[in-house]
Protein backbone atom coordinates (compact mmCIF):
# COMPACT_ATOMS: atom_id res chain seq x y z
CA UNK A 1 0.00 0.00 0.00
CA UNK A 2 1.42 3.41 -0.96
CA UNK A 3 0.74 6.46 1.13
CA UNK A 4 1.62 10.03 0.22
CA UNK A 5 1.20 13.11 2.40
CA UNK A 6 2.05 16.61 1.19
CA UNK A 7 1.98 19.78 3.24
CA UNK A 8 3.24 23.20 2.21
CA UNK A 9 3.54 25.97 4.80
CA UNK A 10 3.84 29.55 3.56
CA UNK A 11 4.21 32.88 5.32
CA UNK A 12 0.86 34.67 5.23
CA UNK A 13 -0.33 38.13 6.19
CA UNK A 14 0.53 39.42 9.65
CA UNK A 15 3.28 36.86 10.28
CA UNK A 16 0.78 33.98 10.28
CA UNK A 17 1.40 30.75 8.44
CA UNK A 18 -0.96 29.55 5.75
CA UNK A 19 -1.05 26.00 4.45
CA UNK A 20 -1.82 26.18 0.71
CA UNK A 21 -1.26 22.43 0.28
CA UNK A 22 -2.57 19.87 2.77
CA UNK A 23 -3.31 16.54 1.12
CA UNK A 24 -2.95 12.84 1.78
CA UNK A 25 -3.69 9.58 0.02
CA UNK A 26 -3.36 6.00 1.17
CA UNK A 27 -3.24 5.07 4.84
CA UNK A 28 -2.74 8.51 6.36
CA UNK A 29 -5.09 11.46 6.54
CA UNK A 30 -3.86 14.91 7.48
CA UNK A 31 -5.85 17.36 9.62
CA UNK A 32 -5.05 20.95 10.34
CA UNK A 33 -5.32 21.20 14.14
CA UNK A 34 -3.81 24.60 14.81
CA UNK A 35 -2.66 27.78 13.09
CA UNK A 36 0.58 26.07 12.03
CA UNK A 37 0.02 22.50 13.21
CA UNK A 38 -1.11 19.41 11.35
CA UNK A 39 -1.82 15.96 12.75
CA UNK A 40 -1.37 12.81 10.71
CA UNK A 41 -4.14 10.29 11.34
CA UNK A 42 -3.79 6.61 10.45
CA UNK A 43 -6.82 5.39 8.52
CA UNK A 44 -5.89 1.69 8.69
CA UNK A 45 -4.08 -0.75 10.94
CA UNK A 46 -0.37 -0.82 10.49
CA UNK A 47 1.87 0.03 8.80
CA UNK A 48 2.13 -3.55 7.52
CA UNK A 49 5.20 -5.17 6.02
CA UNK A 50 5.59 -3.89 2.46
CA UNK A 51 3.75 -0.62 3.09
CA UNK A 52 5.45 2.48 1.76
CA UNK A 53 4.64 5.94 3.08
CA UNK A 54 6.15 9.24 2.03
CA UNK A 55 5.59 12.54 3.82
CA UNK A 56 6.68 15.60 1.82
CA UNK A 57 6.92 18.80 3.78
CA UNK A 58 7.80 22.23 2.47
CA UNK A 59 8.18 25.10 4.93
CA UNK A 60 8.82 28.33 3.11
CA UNK A 61 10.77 31.29 4.50
CA UNK A 62 8.97 32.97 7.40
CA UNK A 63 6.52 30.07 7.85
CA UNK A 64 6.24 27.62 10.75
CA UNK A 65 4.95 24.09 10.72
CA UNK A 66 4.49 21.55 13.51
CA UNK A 67 3.71 17.96 12.51
CA UNK A 68 2.24 15.52 15.01
CA UNK A 69 0.46 12.19 14.93
CA UNK A 70 -2.62 11.26 16.95
CA UNK A 71 -1.48 7.85 18.17
CA UNK A 72 1.43 5.45 18.25
CA UNK A 73 2.10 3.64 14.96
CA UNK A 74 2.06 -0.12 15.54
CA UNK A 75 4.11 -1.78 12.80
CA UNK A 76 2.86 -5.29 11.99
CA UNK A 77 4.47 -7.93 9.78
CA UNK A 78 2.75 -9.03 6.59
CA UNK A 79 1.66 -12.67 6.34
CA UNK A 80 4.43 -15.09 5.45
CA UNK A 81 7.84 -13.66 4.56
CA UNK A 82 7.29 -10.03 5.53
CA UNK A 83 9.21 -7.34 3.64
CA UNK A 84 10.08 -4.18 5.60
CA UNK A 85 7.69 -1.28 5.80
CA UNK A 86 9.14 2.10 4.87
CA UNK A 87 8.36 5.63 5.92
CA UNK A 88 10.21 8.52 4.31
CA UNK A 89 9.93 12.08 5.49
CA UNK A 90 11.37 14.56 3.01
CA UNK A 91 11.45 18.12 4.22
CA UNK A 92 12.55 21.30 2.50
CA UNK A 93 12.75 23.98 5.13
CA UNK A 94 13.44 27.70 4.84
CA UNK A 95 11.24 28.57 7.85
CA UNK A 96 10.78 26.48 10.98
CA UNK A 97 9.75 22.83 11.15
CA UNK A 98 8.94 20.91 14.33
CA UNK A 99 8.37 17.21 13.80
CA UNK A 100 7.35 14.95 16.63
CA UNK A 101 5.38 11.80 15.89
CA UNK A 102 3.97 9.56 18.61
CA UNK A 103 6.06 6.42 19.20
CA UNK A 104 6.63 3.77 16.57
CA UNK A 105 6.04 0.32 18.08
CA UNK A 106 7.62 -2.44 15.99
CA UNK A 107 5.98 -5.78 16.74
CA UNK A 108 7.57 -9.19 16.55
CA UNK A 109 8.55 -10.21 13.01
CA UNK A 110 8.14 -6.71 11.57
CA UNK A 111 10.97 -4.57 10.19
CA UNK A 112 10.40 -0.85 9.80
CA UNK A 113 12.63 1.57 7.88
CA UNK A 114 12.33 5.22 8.88
CA UNK A 115 14.05 7.87 6.81
CA UNK A 116 14.23 11.58 7.52
CA UNK A 117 15.87 13.70 4.86
CA UNK A 118 15.76 17.39 5.69
CA UNK A 119 17.22 20.03 3.39
CA UNK A 120 17.53 23.32 5.23
CA UNK A 121 18.19 26.82 4.03
CA UNK A 122 20.98 28.60 5.87
CA UNK A 123 18.77 30.14 8.56
CA UNK A 124 16.05 27.48 8.72
CA UNK A 125 15.10 25.81 12.00
CA UNK A 126 14.42 22.15 12.54
CA UNK A 127 13.50 20.07 15.56
CA UNK A 128 12.74 16.42 14.82
CA UNK A 129 12.15 13.72 17.42
CA UNK A 130 11.91 9.99 16.86
CA UNK A 131 10.54 7.55 19.48
CA UNK A 132 10.79 3.81 19.03
CA UNK A 133 9.71 0.82 21.10
CA UNK A 134 10.56 -2.69 19.92
CA UNK A 135 7.71 -5.08 20.72
CA UNK A 136 4.49 -4.51 22.63
CA UNK A 137 4.34 -5.42 26.34
CA UNK A 138 5.55 -8.99 26.79
CA UNK A 139 6.27 -9.40 23.10
CA UNK A 140 9.53 -10.21 21.31
CA UNK A 141 11.10 -7.14 19.70
CA UNK A 142 10.73 -6.27 16.02
CA UNK A 143 13.42 -4.58 13.99
CA UNK A 144 13.85 -0.88 13.22
CA UNK A 145 16.33 0.86 10.94
CA UNK A 146 16.39 4.65 11.07
CA UNK A 147 18.36 6.98 8.83
CA UNK A 148 18.56 10.71 9.46
CA UNK A 149 20.15 13.07 6.98
CA UNK A 150 20.07 16.80 7.59
CA UNK A 151 21.70 19.22 5.16
CA UNK A 152 22.09 22.94 5.63
CA UNK A 153 22.70 25.03 2.53
CA UNK A 154 23.75 21.88 0.69
CA UNK A 155 26.32 20.79 3.28
CA UNK A 156 25.59 17.64 5.30
CA UNK A 157 25.11 18.45 8.97
CA UNK A 158 24.21 14.98 10.24
CA UNK A 159 23.88 11.61 8.57
CA UNK A 160 23.41 8.53 10.70
CA UNK A 161 21.81 5.12 10.41
CA UNK A 162 20.85 3.27 13.57
CA UNK A 163 19.75 -0.36 13.46
CA UNK A 164 17.83 -1.93 16.34
CA UNK A 165 16.32 -5.33 16.95
CA UNK A 166 17.10 -8.95 16.12
CA UNK A 167 19.13 -9.16 12.92
CA UNK A 168 20.53 -5.63 13.17
CA UNK A 169 24.30 -6.25 13.09
CA UNK A 170 25.25 -3.98 16.01
CA UNK A 171 22.23 -4.78 18.23
CA UNK A 172 24.13 -7.10 20.53
CA UNK A 173 23.81 -7.86 24.23
CA UNK A 174 24.66 -6.60 26.75
CA UNK A 175 23.61 -3.34 25.07
CA UNK A 176 20.56 -4.24 22.98
CA UNK A 177 17.96 -1.59 23.85
CA UNK A 178 14.25 -2.07 23.15
CA UNK A 179 13.52 1.62 23.47
CA UNK A 180 15.23 4.42 21.58
CA UNK A 181 14.58 8.13 21.26
CA UNK A 182 16.48 10.82 19.44
CA UNK A 183 16.07 14.51 18.70
CA UNK A 184 17.99 16.48 16.14
CA UNK A 185 17.89 20.25 16.27
CA UNK A 186 19.20 22.80 13.81
CA UNK A 187 18.99 26.43 14.81
CA UNK A 188 20.69 27.07 18.16
CA UNK A 189 23.84 25.37 19.41
CA UNK A 190 24.11 23.34 22.60
CA UNK A 191 27.33 21.87 23.98
CA UNK A 192 27.92 18.16 24.29
CA UNK A 193 26.53 16.39 27.35
CA UNK A 194 26.50 12.84 28.62
CA UNK A 195 24.02 11.01 30.82
CA UNK A 196 23.08 7.48 31.74
CA UNK A 197 22.49 5.74 28.39
CA UNK A 198 22.10 9.15 26.81
CA UNK A 199 24.37 11.51 24.93
CA UNK A 200 24.04 14.92 23.31
CA UNK A 201 26.47 15.84 20.56
CA UNK A 202 27.01 19.32 19.15
CA UNK A 203 26.39 20.15 15.51
CA UNK A 204 27.21 23.41 13.84
CA UNK A 205 24.37 25.67 15.11
CA UNK A 206 22.52 22.63 16.40
CA UNK A 207 22.75 19.37 18.28
CA UNK A 208 21.59 15.77 18.31
CA UNK A 209 20.55 13.98 21.51
CA UNK A 210 19.97 10.25 21.81
CA UNK A 211 18.80 8.02 24.65
CA UNK A 212 18.10 4.32 24.86
CA UNK A 213 16.89 1.74 27.35
CA UNK A 214 14.40 -1.05 27.97
CA UNK A 215 11.23 1.00 28.16
CA UNK A 216 10.28 4.13 26.30
CA UNK A 217 8.93 6.31 29.12
CA UNK A 218 12.15 6.47 31.18
CA UNK A 219 14.16 6.72 27.95
CA UNK A 220 12.15 9.80 26.97
CA UNK A 221 12.76 11.20 30.43
CA UNK A 222 16.51 10.87 30.00
CA UNK A 223 16.29 12.39 26.53
CA UNK A 224 14.30 15.33 27.92
CA UNK A 225 17.12 16.08 30.38
CA UNK A 226 19.41 16.63 27.42
CA UNK A 227 16.83 18.69 25.56
CA UNK A 228 16.42 20.97 28.57
CA UNK A 229 17.79 24.22 27.27
CA UNK A 230 16.51 23.60 23.78
CA UNK A 231 13.98 25.87 22.16
CA UNK A 232 11.48 23.09 21.53
CA UNK A 233 8.28 24.37 19.98
CA UNK A 234 4.96 23.48 21.57
CA UNK A 235 2.23 22.02 19.41
CA UNK A 236 -0.56 24.53 19.07
CA UNK B 1 49.39 -5.16 -5.19
CA UNK B 2 48.74 -7.48 -2.26
CA UNK B 3 51.91 -6.37 -0.49
CA UNK B 4 50.75 -2.73 -0.72
CA UNK B 5 47.44 -3.65 0.90
CA UNK B 6 49.23 -5.58 3.64
CA UNK B 7 51.49 -2.57 4.26
CA UNK B 8 48.51 -0.23 4.50
CA UNK B 9 46.76 -2.44 7.05
CA UNK B 10 49.93 -3.28 8.99
CA UNK B 11 49.97 -2.05 12.57
CA UNK B 12 53.71 -1.39 12.09
CA UNK B 13 52.85 1.44 9.67
CA UNK B 14 53.77 4.45 11.85
CA UNK B 15 50.51 6.34 11.35
CA UNK B 16 49.74 6.75 15.04
CA UNK B 17 46.86 4.28 15.24
CA UNK B 18 48.44 2.55 18.24
CA UNK B 19 47.56 5.50 20.50
CA UNK B 20 43.83 4.94 19.90
CA UNK B 21 41.72 2.16 21.39
CA UNK B 22 38.61 2.69 19.26
CA UNK B 23 36.47 3.01 22.36
CA UNK B 24 37.60 -0.23 23.95
CA UNK B 25 39.35 1.47 26.87
CA UNK B 26 36.08 3.05 27.99
CA UNK B 27 34.12 -0.12 27.17
CA UNK B 28 36.40 -1.96 29.61
CA UNK B 29 35.91 0.75 32.24
CA UNK B 30 32.13 0.46 31.78
CA UNK B 31 32.28 -3.32 32.20
CA UNK B 32 31.08 -3.97 28.66
CA UNK B 33 34.33 -5.68 27.58
CA UNK B 34 35.93 -8.08 30.05
CA UNK B 35 36.80 -11.33 28.26
CA UNK B 36 37.34 -12.71 24.73
CA UNK B 37 33.63 -13.25 24.15
CA UNK B 38 32.63 -9.71 25.11
CA UNK B 39 35.57 -8.36 23.09
CA UNK B 40 34.30 -10.19 20.02
CA UNK B 41 30.85 -8.65 20.48
CA UNK B 42 32.38 -5.19 20.86
CA UNK B 43 34.50 -5.61 17.73
CA UNK B 44 31.45 -6.74 15.77
CA UNK B 45 29.54 -3.62 16.91
CA UNK B 46 32.40 -1.42 15.77
CA UNK B 47 32.91 -3.25 12.48
CA UNK B 48 29.27 -3.02 11.40
CA UNK B 49 28.82 0.63 12.35
CA UNK B 50 31.96 2.81 12.43
CA UNK B 51 33.87 0.23 10.34
CA UNK B 52 31.26 0.14 7.60
CA UNK B 53 31.03 3.92 7.51
CA UNK B 54 34.82 4.28 7.32
CA UNK B 55 35.00 1.64 4.59
CA UNK B 56 32.47 3.47 2.41
CA UNK B 57 34.30 6.77 2.80
CA UNK B 58 37.69 5.13 2.11
CA UNK B 59 36.40 3.50 -1.08
CA UNK B 60 34.85 6.76 -2.24
CA UNK B 61 38.05 8.70 -1.44
CA UNK B 62 40.09 6.15 -3.38
CA UNK B 63 37.79 6.66 -6.39
CA UNK B 64 38.06 10.44 -6.05
CA UNK B 65 41.86 10.29 -5.74
CA UNK B 66 42.09 8.25 -8.94
CA UNK B 67 40.42 11.00 -10.97
CA UNK B 68 42.23 14.20 -11.90
CA UNK B 69 39.36 16.66 -11.70
CA UNK B 70 37.56 17.72 -9.62
CA UNK B 71 39.57 15.84 -7.06
CA UNK B 72 39.92 18.59 -4.48
CA UNK B 73 36.18 19.34 -4.48
CA UNK B 74 35.28 15.63 -4.29
CA UNK B 75 37.58 15.05 -1.34
CA UNK B 76 36.27 18.17 0.45
CA UNK B 77 32.74 16.90 -0.05
CA UNK B 78 33.67 13.49 1.34
CA UNK B 79 35.31 15.14 4.35
CA UNK B 80 32.00 16.93 5.04
CA UNK B 81 30.18 13.59 4.69
CA UNK B 82 32.61 12.11 7.22
CA UNK B 83 31.89 14.97 9.65
CA UNK B 84 28.13 14.42 9.27
CA UNK B 85 28.63 10.72 10.09
CA UNK B 86 30.84 11.50 13.10
CA UNK B 87 28.93 13.93 15.32
CA UNK B 88 30.94 12.97 18.43
CA UNK B 89 33.68 15.61 18.92
CA UNK B 90 35.97 13.00 20.50
CA UNK B 91 35.57 10.63 17.56
CA UNK B 92 36.01 13.45 15.06
CA UNK B 93 39.27 14.40 16.71
CA UNK B 94 40.45 10.79 16.83
CA UNK B 95 39.67 10.34 13.14
CA UNK B 96 41.41 13.57 12.11
CA UNK B 97 44.47 12.79 14.27
CA UNK B 98 44.83 9.40 12.62
CA UNK B 99 44.22 10.93 9.22
CA UNK B 100 47.05 13.39 9.77
CA UNK B 101 49.32 10.57 10.95
CA UNK B 102 48.61 8.55 7.84
CA UNK B 103 49.15 11.54 5.53
CA UNK B 104 52.57 12.09 7.14
CA UNK B 105 53.78 8.57 6.35
CA UNK B 106 51.75 8.09 3.17
CA UNK B 107 53.14 11.19 1.48
CA UNK B 108 56.66 9.79 1.82
CA UNK B 109 55.82 6.15 1.15
CA UNK B 110 53.55 6.70 -1.86
CA UNK B 111 54.17 10.17 -3.32
CA UNK B 112 51.30 11.44 -5.48
CA UNK B 113 49.68 14.77 -6.31
CA UNK B 114 46.41 13.65 -4.67
CA UNK B 115 47.84 14.22 -1.16
CA UNK B 116 47.85 17.96 -1.84
CA UNK B 117 44.15 17.88 -2.64
CA UNK B 118 43.16 16.54 0.78
CA UNK B 119 41.87 19.02 3.36
CA UNK B 120 44.52 20.03 5.98
CA UNK B 121 43.44 17.57 8.70
CA UNK B 122 41.49 14.94 6.78
CA UNK B 123 39.38 12.23 8.36
CA UNK B 124 41.26 8.94 8.53
CA UNK B 125 39.19 7.11 5.87
CA UNK B 126 39.96 9.86 3.36
CA UNK B 127 43.69 9.58 3.97
CA UNK B 128 43.34 5.81 3.69
CA UNK B 129 41.53 6.11 0.36
CA UNK B 130 44.20 8.42 -1.07
CA UNK B 131 46.97 6.14 0.24
CA UNK B 132 45.32 3.14 -1.40
CA UNK B 133 45.05 4.94 -4.75
CA UNK B 134 48.64 6.16 -4.49
CA UNK B 135 49.83 2.63 -3.73
CA UNK B 136 48.14 1.31 -6.86
CA UNK B 137 45.23 -0.26 -5.01
CA UNK B 138 41.54 0.04 -5.81
CA UNK B 139 38.43 1.17 -3.91
CA UNK B 140 37.63 -2.37 -2.81
CA UNK B 141 41.08 -2.62 -1.20
CA UNK B 142 40.63 0.74 0.53
CA UNK B 143 37.28 -0.41 1.94
CA UNK B 144 38.82 -3.69 3.04
CA UNK B 145 41.69 -1.95 4.84
CA UNK B 146 39.29 0.46 6.59
CA UNK B 147 37.05 -2.38 7.75
CA UNK B 148 40.02 -4.37 9.01
CA UNK B 149 41.60 -1.39 10.79
CA UNK B 150 38.28 -0.65 12.51
CA UNK B 151 38.77 -3.72 14.69
CA UNK B 152 42.50 -4.39 14.92
CA UNK B 153 43.37 -1.27 16.93
CA UNK B 154 40.64 -2.08 19.45
CA UNK B 155 41.71 -5.72 19.65
CA UNK B 156 45.33 -4.79 20.39
CA UNK B 157 44.28 -2.19 22.95
CA UNK B 158 42.05 -4.71 24.75
CA UNK B 159 44.87 -7.21 24.79
CA UNK B 160 47.13 -4.70 26.50
CA UNK B 161 44.56 -3.29 28.93
CA UNK B 162 43.17 -6.67 30.03
CA UNK B 163 46.51 -8.52 29.75
CA UNK B 164 44.76 -11.04 27.51
CA UNK B 165 46.45 -13.96 25.85
CA UNK B 166 47.69 -12.70 22.43
CA UNK B 167 46.76 -15.98 20.77
CA UNK B 168 43.19 -15.69 22.05
CA UNK B 169 42.91 -12.11 20.77
CA UNK B 170 44.38 -13.10 17.39
CA UNK B 171 41.82 -15.90 17.24
CA UNK B 172 38.97 -13.49 17.94
CA UNK B 173 40.17 -11.19 15.13
CA UNK B 174 40.68 -14.08 12.72
CA UNK B 175 37.17 -15.38 13.40
CA UNK B 176 35.76 -12.04 12.24
CA UNK B 177 37.56 -12.23 8.88
CA UNK B 178 34.50 -13.18 6.84
CA UNK B 179 32.49 -10.37 8.41
CA UNK B 180 35.29 -7.89 7.71
CA UNK B 181 35.27 -9.02 4.07
CA UNK B 182 31.49 -8.63 3.86
CA UNK B 183 31.53 -5.15 5.38
CA UNK B 184 34.33 -4.06 3.02
CA UNK B 185 32.55 -5.46 -0.04
CA UNK B 186 29.22 -3.90 0.92
CA UNK B 187 30.78 -0.49 1.50
CA UNK B 188 32.70 -0.67 -1.77
CA UNK B 189 29.45 -1.46 -3.59
CA UNK B 190 27.76 1.54 -1.98
CA UNK B 191 30.67 3.79 -2.97
CA UNK B 192 30.36 2.51 -6.54
CA UNK B 193 26.83 3.90 -6.64
CA UNK B 194 24.76 0.94 -5.58
CA UNK B 195 21.25 1.82 -4.49
CA UNK B 196 20.79 2.71 -0.85
CA UNK B 197 18.41 0.32 0.91
CA UNK B 198 15.55 2.70 1.66
CA UNK B 199 16.12 5.24 -1.01
CA UNK B 200 16.51 5.21 -4.74
CA UNK B 201 19.27 7.80 -4.90
CA UNK B 202 22.82 6.50 -5.26
CA UNK B 203 25.87 8.71 -4.83
CA UNK B 204 28.26 9.87 -2.12
CA UNK B 205 25.46 11.34 -0.02
CA UNK B 206 24.16 7.83 0.59
CA UNK B 207 27.38 6.10 1.54
CA UNK B 208 26.99 3.86 4.61
CA UNK B 209 26.27 5.84 7.77
CA UNK B 210 26.06 3.10 10.39
CA UNK B 211 26.18 4.61 13.86
CA UNK B 212 26.26 3.14 17.34
CA UNK B 213 25.12 5.68 19.94
CA UNK B 214 26.85 3.56 22.59
CA UNK B 215 30.23 4.19 20.92
CA UNK B 216 29.49 7.94 20.82
CA UNK B 217 28.67 7.94 24.54
CA UNK B 218 31.76 5.88 25.44
CA UNK B 219 33.98 8.22 23.40
CA UNK B 220 32.62 11.34 25.09
CA UNK B 221 32.89 9.91 28.62
CA UNK B 222 36.41 8.73 27.81
CA UNK B 223 37.47 12.17 26.59
CA UNK B 224 36.66 13.63 30.03
CA UNK B 225 38.94 11.22 31.90
CA UNK B 226 42.43 12.31 32.89
CA UNK B 227 43.63 8.79 33.72
CA UNK B 228 43.35 7.25 30.27
CA UNK B 229 46.10 5.35 28.45
CA UNK B 230 44.71 5.86 24.96
CA UNK B 231 43.80 9.03 23.08
CA UNK B 232 40.38 7.60 22.21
Amino acid sequence: MRTLVEVVARAGPGGRTVLPVVRASGQLAVRRTGPSTVHLVATAFGPLGGDDAEVRLVVEAGARLAVRTVAAAVVLPARGESPPSVQRVRAEVAGSLDLRAEPTVVTRGAHHHALLHAQLDDDAELTATEQVQLGRVGEEPGRWTGTTRVERAGTPLLHTTVGLGPGAPAWLPPVAPRAYASTVHAGAALARATGEDAVRLPLERGWVATAWGDRLAPTLGRLALLEGAAPVEEAQ
Amino acid sequence: MTAALLTLADSRLPAGGHTHSGGVEQAIAAGIVHDPRSLEVFLRRRLTTAGSTAAGLAAAACRAAGRDEPRRASLARLDAEADARTPSPALRQASRQQGRGLVRVGRRAWPTAAWDDLPPHPHHPLALGVAAAAAGLGPADAAQAAAYLSITGSATAAQRLLAMDPITVATVTARLAAEVDAVGAGADQAAAGGPAPTDGEPGPAWLPAGTDPLLDLLAEVHADRDDRYFAS
